[in-house]
């Protein structure tokens, strides 16, 4: 009686092996064009969203020099529109950590938040920093920036005040934050234009490192943790015992953290979709994919389903108080709520459209310590 | 990969047969096994391990304090090698304990007691890497660490800020993951396991005859067993162990469960803890010897892939993210340090020699150490370390 146990356990790990064994040799015999799709990617939402942010922050690099020229009023309020309108196309592209991107750790230097205020000051009162550093991941990009333009005085006055009392140093590091993260983002530009952009189209195969497992691994991994986790869970305190309303997004402006939230959530919406990034023209995407290899959730078709969900999040998103501080400090129930509807796509996302897929995840959670 | 997983999936049936038999022999022993790691004599338990459940918290204040750099090294010396008294600690209860750290650090019965010279020169390291944090890294404490410069260096993405030695190396991470090798596992697997030790003296013909301790309610091998059950489970819950309950044996047991490759591990360990203290009550030593080397090959194990690990978490990073690279190589460190104090069971010896754990940490430290370490090297040291257990490096690199 007790020996058909583990015999019968042999018999189901000899199936198991042999239907995974089957799978890793039909899955990329589909028919769907798998170039046609990285080129959509490359051509119509990858280049043309980098190139957008390239201009908004040449023109952020305009105004800041007024700025410096004059540090009044006027004109640091056009350094701050012209870093919300720059901060908006980058939730865009924050999930395209591949080619020099990935190379440069892009995304930890332009967005890494909270900021640190110790760090930033530090650098600008020793006037000794490289910009570059790893240990400056946290004192650069859009939130150093949030710091220089809303959090160093309670009114535009203090701000001005702030510029024209120690006018060298902070100005310097005001000029010089700018200035890399256009000249980062120039890079990138460059990179994609001159060669990079056929290396990424011609790299069809499912492979660790072929642009659709890398490309779709850092999709997922920007909706987990960029999107769901930094914006919404971390300050909620989903992840904590306390909330953390200083950890949300453009946390000094105010009341940018919605609305960044949106636009990222909007990217990763028609990202899937395949949707044009200059038009509401609708290309190659996932869902395409996934429609063409005709993959069904429990009652409609997978892609119907994750579109659905991200819909939920949106209307669980909408209305949020435009400041997520105020939003967690006032009704924090409401972001738990949004959490979870972002949350209920990860299993979409990473489990049922990756394994239709046969893509494997590439990232795991750090070790903790 | 097919052939792999047929091997592993007929090991995993061979292993449930032979689970079968066991349980044939507990019948015939007359073993009785409780559900969990209770064992009681007139009706008051006769568990008892608070010397360990002090040593561990010792560590724990030990390397907390290893990162507060308003330490000295006397403070800081004085939580390794306390004595009764001396205000060394937080807590008043290890203040007043006239254990330390110091005194257990390789000091198992098989392993050091005839061999002084070896000994010392372990206890020498932890001191001189006591030392080095005091005087090496805390001076640097706010200076950008750079090859061949101590301070501190920060994980990409606005991470952790670790604090490193001249090459690399956080010295708190030395201490606290070469003490799971120096202090729990050797006493547990080649001290408090060994024949030499339950074995000792009178104490089978006590244990035969339940001649307690003075004054206690245990018979001295009852007790000895339970000390090696005391440096896993010393802060956890011992009859429903919720595991990563300290920074030392315990984090790292719910480590190894937690990866899918080897779930099913802490169960096996606190199974043959359990069987083994059942078979001590019931006076049979060969099942009781049989579980302690059930217990040494897993808990080496668990050693042996942390090694690997953490070696092939640091390699993609070294590159774009030093602050994190080198976080996971002092880990990975400490863990080869612990290798030379696993056991391999029916050998008498660890599964690597004190000269091949020194050579693989010299390998590591050479010239600016992790500052020039290549992924060669981490994968090297990974095939080699695989090729002694029984797992692979697929298993355990996440």
């Amino acid at each position: 009686m007790k020996r058909w146990i583990p015999l019968l356990i042999t018999i189901l790990f000899l199936q198991a092996c042999s239907d995974s064994d089957d799978d890793a040799v039909t899955s990329s015999s589909d028919d769907f064009d798998r170039k046609a799709m990285l080129e959509n990617w490359a051509d119509n939402r990858i280049i043309p969203a980098y190139e957008d942010l390239n201009t908004k922050l040449g023109s952020m690099v305009e105004a800041k020099d007024d700025f410096v020229n004059n540090p009044n009023e006027v004109n640091l309020e056009a350094v701050r529109i012209a870093w919300l309108d720059a901060y908006k196309v980058w939730q865009h592209v924050e999930m395209f950590s591949i080619g020099r991107a990935e190379q440069i750790n892009y995304a930890f230097q332009m967005n890494v938040y909270p900021t640190n205020v110790d760090d930033i000051q530090s650098n600008i009162q020793t006037q000794n920093y490289d910009l570059s550093s790893v240990n400056n991941h946290d004192a650069v990009g859009f939130p150093a920036l949030d710091y220089m333009l809303y959090g160093v005085g309670n009114s535009k006055a203090d701000v001005i005040s702030y510029y024209i009392t120690d006018a060298n140093l902070n100005l310097n590091y005001l000029s010089d934050l700018v200035d890399r993260m256009k000249s980062l983002t120039q890079s990138i530009v460059d990179d994609w234009k001159n060669g990079y952009r056929d290396d990424f189209v011609n790299n069809t195969e499912n492979s660790a490192t072929g642009s659709i497992n890398k490309l779709v691994n850092d999709y997922i991994f920007y909706y987990e943790k960029g999107l769901r986790a930094n914006k919404i869970g971390i300050p909620a305190g989903n992840f904590s015992n306390e909330p953390f309303p200083d950890k949300v997004e453009a946390y000094y402006h105010g009341s940018g953290s919605k609305v960044l939230a949106l636009e990222g959530l909007t990217a990763v919406q028609e990202f899937l979709n395949g949707v044009a990034y200059n038009s509401t023209n609708d290309g190659r995407g996932l869902a395409d994919y996934l429609d063409a290899l005709d993959i069904n959730a429990t009652e409609e078709a997978l892609s119907t389903a994750i579109n659905n969900q991200f819909d939920d999040a949106r209307n669980a998103i909408q209305p949020l108080d435009d400041s997520f501080a105020d939003q967690v400090q006032n009704n924090n129930n409401m972001m738990f709520e949004a959490y979870d509807q972002l949350q209920l796509a990860v299993v979409l996302l990473k489990v049922d459209m990756l394994q239709a897929l046969d893509i494997s995840v590439d990232f795991v959670d750090a070790d903790g310590d | 990969m097919f052939k792999n997983k047929t091997i592993l999936s007929l090991t995993a049936a061979a292993g449930l047969l032979f689970a079968c038999s066991d349980d044939d022999n507990i019948a015939t022993a007359s073993i009785t096994v409780p559900d969990n790691y209770e064992f009681s004599r007139d009706g008051s338990s006769t568990v008892s391990f608070s010397g360990q459940t002090t040593r561990i918290l010792m560590g724990e204040e030990l390397i907390s304090a290893m990162m507060d750099n308003s330490e000295t090294e006397a403070s800081l010396v004085g939580k390794f090698a306390h004595q009764s008294g001396d205000q060394d600690f937080a807590n008043p209860e290890l203040n007043a304990s006239g254990k330390n750290l110091r005194s257990k650090t390789a000091a198992s019965l098989d392993y050091f007691s005839a061999n002084t010279v070896e000994a010392n020169a372990i206890k020498s390291d932890f001191d001189s890497w006591i030392a080095g944090q005091v005087n090496e890294v805390f001076p640097n404490w706010n200076q950008d660490a750079a090859e061949g410069q101590a301070g501190q260096i920060q994980e990409a993405g606005g991470g952790s800020v670790r604090y490193v030695n001249a090459k690399g190396l956080e010295y708190d991470q030395a201490v606290n993951k070469s003490m799971i090798g120096a202090l729990m596992v050797d006493q547990m697997l080649n001290n408090y396991l060994s024949t030499s030790v339950l074995d000792e003296a009178d104490n089978v013909e006590n244990n035969d005859n339940e001649v307690l301790e003075a004054g206690e309610n245990y018979t001295t091998m009852e007790h000895k067993w339970d000390e090696a059950f005391g440096y896993l489970y010393g802060t956890d819950d011992a009859t429903n162990p919720q595991l990563g309950a300290d920074s030392f044996l315990n984090k790292y047991v719910a480590r190894a469960e937690n990866d899918e490759d080897f779930s099913g591990i802490a169960g096996k360990i606190y199974n043959a803890f359990k069987l083994g203290r059942a078979a001590i009550v019931a006076g049979d030593y060969d099942e009781r010897d049989t579980q302690a080397n059930v217990i040494r090959e897993e808990i080496s194990k668990i050693i042996g892939i942390r090694v690997v690990y953490y070696l092939q978490q640091a390699k993609p990073l070294l590159d774009n993210d030093k602050g994190a690279a080198f976080h996971d190589l002092s880990e990975a460190f400490g863990f080869i340090y612990s290798l030379q104090f696993t056991r391999e069971p029916g050998t008498g010896e660890p599964y690597f020699s004190k000269e091949e754990v020194d050579t693989f940490l010299a390998q590591l430290m050479a010239g600016n150490g992790f500052w020039g370490v290549t992924p060669a090297t981490l994968d090297q040291m990974s095939e080699d370390i695989v090729a002694r257990f029984d797992f692979t490096l697929d298993q355990a690199k996440d």
